[in-house]
């Protein structure tokens, strides 16, 4: 036999609070149980029931105001022993503020009992009424007497997915129910319908005259389980062999600018690995609107021979612009030196350094973006194709790369030969 | 050793690091520019999952704190307002956790994919009664790394909630980075009640910090408090025992910071210092470059650890002739942190909003303060 979970006798509560009847009830079913004190984990709330945990021989945990629930679920996640049994315990006013958490406790299946306190009135702050006084409730210190129908808490818990719920009168022995709470793998939840002589009902009779009475409910579910994912290192330590040599001798700053869909952002990665592989630091910054989906998508590169501390792009050495929302997002970073490659759909460049393809249609929009990178690099040989190859073929889309990566080949030596 | 050169991202770095510190579990609410931290961790810690809110979120890591398994989460500013109580709730129980603060731009929802340093204020009086929590700020790439992994230490042997400052161009701008130049990191030890004899919760000695035992343990009882409490964790009014006990609080981060000071300081024969952080010390580092070029010397001071804000910092300000102060938002807030709202005459500022400051802003405000005097 384990020792009580009671440690203390005196009552921290009101004279005749029918807490006390809660604690008394609790221990004697941790007892009956005979579960070691210390595997016992009682969170408490804020609220005169909160005033429990001097009177424990159990861990005691006293959190914030209607967090109970969510600090208990939050010790769940760290335990996988079923013989811990981690009790919350919190009033009808904690159930209200914070009853998104015991939704989700329910919903999740959380191996916690919740002890809802339910005395229909904020005993600690005077009496006012909580989202569980039910509309009948009548009483001189309920300060504000709106008839408006409570939440029914063992209805919403069951239908998040509880395992047990239950809801009973709390006179007389009802520690039989607490044991099945307590036993249940999964989220429990029992509601206490009790006296508050200070604010609230003085006699049981009157909570039962408003047709309370004792309702169970089990729901066959299994408790909620961590899905254990494969935890690996993000960083290969072994990852960069370097192939190639740059004549870069300095920065170098490049806005690929196009739509959303049009492959902007992959087509920056790639450059920018290619970029790596040559020996120059690199750095490249994604801008998009806040939905992802629709709108501009730009990618703004920069390499260098040197170590890159400012990421930003006040003016463009090169601006490649697939679509017009693109160009128009970025046309402010240009100026009469910066060299534009512009698909020939595109409107109003003010450049008297630009180079105009029909992208689109040679490569098709999808191919677009790392098709005129490609074509930038093998016209101005800042570093050489075959590093950008090289990343295109190490790409988890190298089958579709093979032919692009000839196409640009022939493509640039085209335009070679016309110049 | 031969350079080891990989593309990353400062998202990426945080969240290995965190990982390689001993961070066991997290949990998060989807949120951006927080986000791509957030889908680096459901890779990288066997506990994972996302809350259905943030106030969620902090009740759940501060119960996976409680509980031993380390915690530490991501967001930014609407969700950080959200976990203020619950992170005071932290603080009051001394459980250890980490808090990744991604900066956008505000007030209120702002813009989500726009950055900004517009929380310093916020963070500097998250607690009630003006209590501090460490906050680090990253000033560059590797401190993703280096300044992370000294958070969570922080956190574990001061038993207390930390904060990581950060923004959004730090932390979703991809970089080429040497692997071999990011140091090894070690995982942190915790400090745990070994004797026989009866666990009093908050009993210290002179290290001002509690041993830990978790509320799994079989052998002491373990009681844990945010209400204002005593030694043994149990509520009580404004006792004398009760507010020493939270004194210690007040004093075991001001009176250990000297164990978890980082910046970086560079001094030259210049009368001007540049006092910046977050990723306006990056276009500092830039603008300093460029004024190195054209024979200009200047000092810079990147505090790292920059809540509590440390005297030996101030000494160093106070050592020059002028001080200019660059910070992405408004109206100066770590200025304001320094100084108070009587800011000196010989201090000066680059704000701004919207968009990263640039070198040449600063370079323009460099050569506006030698004009002066
Ligand atoms: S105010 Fe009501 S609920 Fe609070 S202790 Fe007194 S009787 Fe109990």
């Amino acid at each position: 036999m384990f020792s009580s979970l009671l440690i203390d006798k005196n009552s921290p509560y009101c004279p005749g609070c029918g807490h006390l009847n809660v604690t008394l009830n609790l221990a004697k079913a941790i007892e009956s149980l005979n579960i070691d004190p210390l595997d016992v984990i009682v969170v408490s709330d804020i609220g005169c029931c909160g005033l429990i945990d001097p009177s424990l021989a159990s861990h005691t945990i006293h959190g914030l105001h209607g967090r109970a629930c969510a600090l208990a679920s939050g010790i769940s996640l760290a335990i996988e022993n079923p013989n811990k049994k981690i009790i919350a315990v919190q009033g009808d006013g904690g159930a209200t503020i914070g009853i998104a958490h015991l939704l989700e406790a329910a919903r999740r299946n959380f191996n916690v009992t919740l002890i809802v306190n339910n005395n229909q009135i904020y005993g600690m702050t005077g009496g006012q009424l909580s989202g569980l006084s039910s509309e009948n409730f009548q009483h001189e210190h309920a300060n504000i007497n709106e008839s408006i129908s409570p939440f029914n808490l063992i209805e919403l818990a069951k239908s998040a997915g509880a395992s047990y719920t239950c809801q009973l009168v709390g006179k007389g022995d009802f520690s039989e129910y607490l044991k099945k709470a307590i036993t249940i793998n999964g989220f429990s939840i029992i509601e206490i319908l009790e006296v508050c002589p200070s604010y609230g009902y003085q006699k049981y009779s009157e909570i039962e005259n408003l047709g309370f009475g004792t309702t169970e409910f089990t729901n066959e579910r299994k408790p909620f389980k961590l899905n254990k994912a494969e935890i690996k290192s993000l960083i290969n330590f072994n990852e960069s062999k370097i192939f190639f040599e740059s004549k870069l001798d300095k920065p170098l700053k490049i806005i690929l600018a196009g739509s959303a869909g049009e492959g902007i952002q992959s087509a920056g990665e790639l450059f920018a690995r290619a970029a790596i592989k040559c020996k120059l630091n690199v750095t490249k910054k994604g801008d998009y609107p806040i939905t992802v989906g629709t709108g501009f998508s730009v990618s703004e590169l920069i390499i260098s021979p040197n170590e890159i501390h400012y990421t930003g792009i006040e003016k463009a050495d090169m601006l490649i612009a697939i679509s017009q929302v693109g160009f128009d997002y970025t046309k402010s970073k240009i100026d009469d030196s910066t060299i534009v490659l512009a698909d020939s759909s595109i409107q109003n460049i003010n450049s008297s350094n630009k180079i105009i393809f029909d992208f689109g249609k040679i490569f098709g929009r999808k191919n677009s973006a790392v098709a005129s990178l490609g074509t930038l690099i093998n016209l101005k040989n800042f570093f050489p194709f075959e590093a950008f190859e090289d990343s295109l073929l190490e790409s988890k889309h190298r089958d579709k790369f093979l032919p692009l990566i000839e196409k640009i080949k022939t493509f640039t030596s085209e335009i070679n030969h016309i110049a | 050793m031969a350079p080891n050169i990989s593309l990353i991202d400062g998202s990426k770095l945080i969240v290995e690091s965190l990982a390689q510190s001993g961070v066991e579990a997290f949990i998060s609410y989807p949120i951006t520019p927080a986000n791509w931290i957030n889908q680096y961790s459901s890779k990288r810690f066997p506990i994972m999952t996302f809350a259905p809110d943030e106030i969620t979120v902090a009740q759940w890591i501060s119960g996976l704190s409680v509980a031993g398994k380390l915690p530490a989460t991501a967001t930014s500013f609407p969700g950080l307002a959200l976990m203020v109580e619950s992170i005071n709730m932290a603080f009051m129980m001394e459980l250890p956790l980490i808090i990744v603060i991604a900066q956008r731009l505000g007030p209120s929802t702002g813009s989500a994919t726009v950055g900004a340093q517009g929380d310093l204020m916020l963070v500097n009086g998250l607690i009630s009664g003006g209590y501090n929590i460490p906050v680090f700020s990253i000033s560059n790439i590797y401190d993703c790394w280096e300044v992370t992994s000294k958070a969570v230490y922080t956190a574990v042997k001061l038993r207390t909630p930390v904060i990581l400052l950060t923004s959004k161009e730090m932390i979703m701008t991809s970089h080429s980075i040497d692997l071999n130049k990011l140091p090894k990191i070690e995982k942190v030890e915790f400090d745990y009640y070994e004797s026989d004899e009866k666990y009093i919760p908050y009993q210290t000695n002179k290290d001002y910090v509690p041993f830990y035992l978790p509320l799994t343990n079989n052998k002491h009882q373990v009681r844990i408090n945010s209400s204002t409490h005593d030694e043994t964790g149990t509520i009580k009014k404004a006792t004398v025992s009760a507010l020493g006990n939270t004194i210690r609080l007040h004093n075991k981060i001001q009176r250990r910071i000297n164990e978890y000071l980082m910046y970086e300081y560079k001094k030259e024969t210049s009368d001007l210092l540049i006092v910046s952080y977050d990723i306006s010390a990056e276009s500092t580092r830039e603008a300093i470059l460029q004024l190195n070029q054209k024979g200009i010397k200047v000092s810079f001071l990147f505090p790292k650890t920059i809540i509590p804000f440390s005297k030996e910092l101030i000494e160093i300000i106070n050592s020059y002739k002028k001080v200019l102060i660059v910070e992405e938002n408004l109206s100066g807030l770590l200025t304001k942190i320094i100084y108070g709202i009587n800011q000196p005459e010989n201090v000066f500022k680059v704000n701004k909003i919207g968009s990263m400051i640039t070198p040449s802003e600063i370079i323009k405000e460099v050569e506006r303060c030698f004009q002066v005097y």
